[in-house]
């Protein structure tokens, strides 16, 4: 304890003789200041009594036939003009002398050797201390003659002839050797030097402004090498600052509306003639516009779109899918890649996987995740906030799927909820969000009996707004089945065996429940897009009354089941690949297909004709032939006047339609109760009839 | 799994600017150190930026270069670096603006509008991008 006071009161000691040693230093320094300022204040009298006593003390040294003329040069107006010069130079070197102090490095080869003639050739000179104001001066001296070594040397070889002559004609000295004489010489020459180079930044500042000459003096502090050069442009900050950098500049550059304009100025003609600019499709308000198209040359190229969805959270934000490139091995296979409206020649994110992509969907829970299902099998799960591998993945083994994935959907609320992934193979899985190891629940889905074969490939799987619990299923031989995800009254999990959807002839590649928001509940019509050239409408049972249809109706009582016909059938001239609701109005809907088109439908407005159709502009270096096939199609969800479409080209179009298509304005009561009854006539008159009215 | 975005690097970087600089009406690109000024990358005509000649230039002590003989690639380099300082200044300037204003705010984004051209520049703690562009076109 003793020990310790003592150790303490020893620091404490040294602490106070530190202290006191500050205090006095700073004592000095302001001390040499003052002097310093004082001479500001009234520069040329000290300064010439200083210069005077300096040359007499020179001459008694040297010793002889110095003119006192040049030396003491009070009169002469160029010498008379200098103290202040050199006054204001100091004050200005004070100043800036951080900003000097940068290029120092720079010349520092040069401006080395000078402060040491300077100090050799003061300590033999002087016996005495030289003068404090002296000695800030020959400080600032050393870190001020740095900047601009061509130029002074003009002005050096001017002074040497015109001042140089009585040293040369001077008699030797006797005490002091010819070279110290000399050193003296250059001594005095490099100060006034350095005074006219002073005065003449001094010129500068006060003309230029004060910002001009510093900048051009410590900019760029130092070129960089080769290597250092590489070793920055390699890093990870260099990339990820260009990363984003460039975004933003893109999507700045990419801004087409100019805020600038000034419209009261007629000097450019503002193009507002849509009507015969650009890609339009449809007439007055139910037009459909190309906006734009996306498309990048890295990742783009040689792959197809195999699936669209917008992001539910921000709606200039939408996603695509992509298979493998062929001519790319290594590459990934699968991507996915998420396009920003604003932003045209480049993906916002690009996301890979090991296989190709064949769905991928947002998260509707959370905006930062994306689902997708790849033909190895896998559901993988990207994050936003990561990196392009996915944060998550399943397995490869016989746990989850073997076969390609062609639907996952997330159905639940938002703080319950499950990946539902289902392969060709039938089997369907879910999946918690934060563990893809396993799947929390599997089922396999079987042909009902009148089939030949129990297989059963899906390629497409809708939800109901309503009900997490009960799906329906697209099927490879063309019949959509209801399934139920666990068993409920009278209906075992998997396959519903005693209702089916027949009435495609070819694959079923979409389904699609309406998106029931609105006065009338039409939550239960279902769009069906099939590869047999048509899309069709269906009125689908409700899961629970199903057993109820079938007590009453006893319909297919021999067979056991009930065979559901399609309320509308539209008949295209092209293999149909995918079709939407809009998400806002109940009658419309669009589809695209083989040939290229996509085409609008209002089912309020005509049964038997596209209201609108437009076909992508293809690409400039596109191929020719084959190309123009689309294969998906998605509309922004909350206003409903944009839609994405993408197929075989790899380019993703969003198109705009007009408010009698899209948009939530102008939005009538009467459209629902229309679609209702609509689909009340056809139930009623039947199918024949109503495509005949 | 190599993350083939980072191991493309250098490929990727050239990618990605010479995208930029063949957006239409781009006439240069621009990248420094944000704390040296240091040119790290330039692309572009960044000679015909500048139309005016600074007097400064007309010194012969600006720069290490022999002035009148230079050849047009060290035109070329001191025309950058002088854009480069002017940018430098500009963004150091408009940056103690925003932190006289609030000390923990910060500049993200510059767009200088002229007549005839505009300057993005984007400021990040450690480098700056600038883009030139027409506005005209």
């Amino acid at each position: 304890m003793q020990q310790r006071r003592d150790e303490i009161l020893a620091k404490k000691a040294k602490l106070a003789e530190l202290k006191r040693q500050r205090e006095l230093r700073a004592s000095q320094a302001t001390a040499r200041q003052s002097i310093s300022s004082s001479e500001l204040i009234s520069p040329t009298p000290g300064r010439a009594d200083n210069r005077r006593e300096i040359e007499s003390l020179i001459n008694s040294l040297v010793g002889e036939s110095r003119p006192v003329s040049v030396s003491t040069g009070a009169n002469s107006p160029r010498r008379g003009s200098r103290p202040n010069s050199v006054l204001s130079a100091g004050e200005l070197s004070i100043g800036n002398n951080s900003e000097f102090a940068a290029p120092a490095n720079a010349n520092g080869q040069v401006a080395s050797s000078q402060p040491q003639v300077l100090s050799t050739s003061l300590r033999t000179v002087y016996e005495c201390p030289p003068s404090p104001v002296k000695e800030v001066f020959s400080y600032s001296k050393g870190v001020q003659t740095t900047e601009e070594w061509t130029s002074p040397r003009k002005s050096h070889t001017l002074s040497e002839s015109e001042d140089e002559e009585p040293p040369v004609t001077a008699s030797p000295s006797k005490r002091l050797s010819r070279r110290q004489r000399d050193r003296e010489q250059e001594l005095r020459d490099s100060i006034r030097k350095e005074i006219e180079e002073e005065l003449r930044a001094a010129k500068e500042l006060v003309t230029d402004g004060v910002l001009k000459p510093s900048a051009a003096a410590n900019f760029p502090a130092r070129a960089l090498t080769a290597e250092e050069l590489k070793a920055v442009t390699q890093s990870e900050d260099f990339m990820d600052f260009i990363d984003r950098s460039t975004k933003v500049i893109e999507k700045a550059l990419d801004q087409e509306y100019d805020i600038l304009t000034d419209y009261t100025l007629q000097v450019h003609d503002i193009d507002d003639d849509d009507e015969q600019h650009g890609n339009t499709g449809g007439k007055g308000r139910r037009k459909v516009k190309e906006v734009a198209q996306f498309y990048d040359e890295r990742w783009s190229k040689k792959r197809m779109i195999s699936s669209i969805d917008f992001s539910p959270k921000f709606s200039e934000l939408f996603l695509a899918s992509y298979t493998k490139n062929p001519t790319a091995p290594h590459d990934p296979d699968g991507i996915v890649q998420v396009w920003n409206l604003h932003l045209h020649d480049r993906p916002e994110f690009v996301f890979h996987a090991q296989s190709d992509i064949l769905t991928a969907k947002f998260s509707p829970f959370h905006p930062n995740l994306i689902i997708g299902g790849a033909y190895s099998g896998q559901v993988l799960l990207w994050d936003t906030r990561a990196r392009a591998a996915p944060v998550q993945k399943t397995p490869l083994t016989g746990s989850g799927h073997t076969h390609p994935v062609y639907c996952v959907d997330i159905v639940g609320t938002q703080n319950a909820n499950n990946i539902i992934s289902c392969s060709t193979d039938g089997a369907v899985c879910g999946w918690t969000v934060d563990m893809l190891a396993q799947p929390q629940e599997t089922m396999t889905l079987i042909a009902p009996l009148p089939a030949k074969v129990e297989d059963l490939s899906p390629l497409c799987m809708a939800f109901p707004q309503a009900d997490p619990t009960f799906f329906l299923v697209g099927s490879e031989e063309g019949t959509i089945y209801p399934c139920h995800r666990y068993d409920r009254a009278g209906a075992k999990a998997g396959v519903d065996a005693r209702v089916s959807y027949k009435g495609h002839a070819a694959p079923v590649v979409s389904v699609a429940f309406h998106p029931a928001r609105g006065p009338v509940d039409l939550g239960d019509l279902v769009l069906s897009a099939s590869l047999d050239w048509s899309v069709k409408l269906w009125k689908v049972r409700a899961p629970a009354t199903t057993s109820a249809v079938v007590a009453a109706g006893g319909l297919g009582a021999a067979s056991g089941e009930t065979q559901v016909s399609p309320l509308l059938d539209f008949v295209r001239e092209d293999v149909v690949y995918d079709a939407a609701w809009s998400p806002v109005k109940p009658g419309v809907f669009a589809l695209v297909d083989g040939a290229g088109w996509l085409e609008l439908w209002d089912i309020t407005v005509e049964t038997e004709e596209p209201v609108a159709r437009i076909s992508p502009s293809p690409r400039k270096d596109g191929r020719t032939m084959l190309s123009k096939s689309l294969n998906k199609v998605a509309w922004e969800p909350t206003e409903g006047k944009r839609l994405a479409t993408g197929g075989i080209d790899g380019a993703v179009t969003l198109c705009e339609v007009g408010p009698d298509l899209g948009g939530k304005e102008g939005l009538k009561n009467e459209e629902w109760t229309m679609v209702k009854k609509l689909v009340n006539k056809i139930e009623a008159v039947g199918v024949n009839n109503a495509t005949a009215m | 799994m190599s993350d083939p975005v980072l191991s493309a690097g250098p490929d990727m970087l050239e990618e990605t600017l010479g995208r930029l600089s063949k957006k239409p009406g781009v006439r240069a690109t621009l990248i420094l150190d944000r704390a040296s000024g240091a040119i790290l990358k330039t692309s572009g005509q960044i000679s015909s930026i500048r139309k005016t000649k600074a007097p400064a230039s007309s010194l012969p002590a600006v720069g290490s270069f022999s002035n009148e003989t230079s050849n047009n690639s060290a035109n070329q380099d001191q025309g950058a670096e002088e854009l480069a300082s002017m940018v430098w200044n500009f963004v150091n300037t408009a940056g103690s603006l925003v932190q006289e204003l609030d000390t923990e705010d910060e500049v993200k984004l510059l767009r200088l509008r002229t007549k005839k051209e505009e300057f993005v520049i984007v400021p990040d703690a450690k480098y700056l991008l600038i883009v030139i562009h027409d506005t005209s076109a």
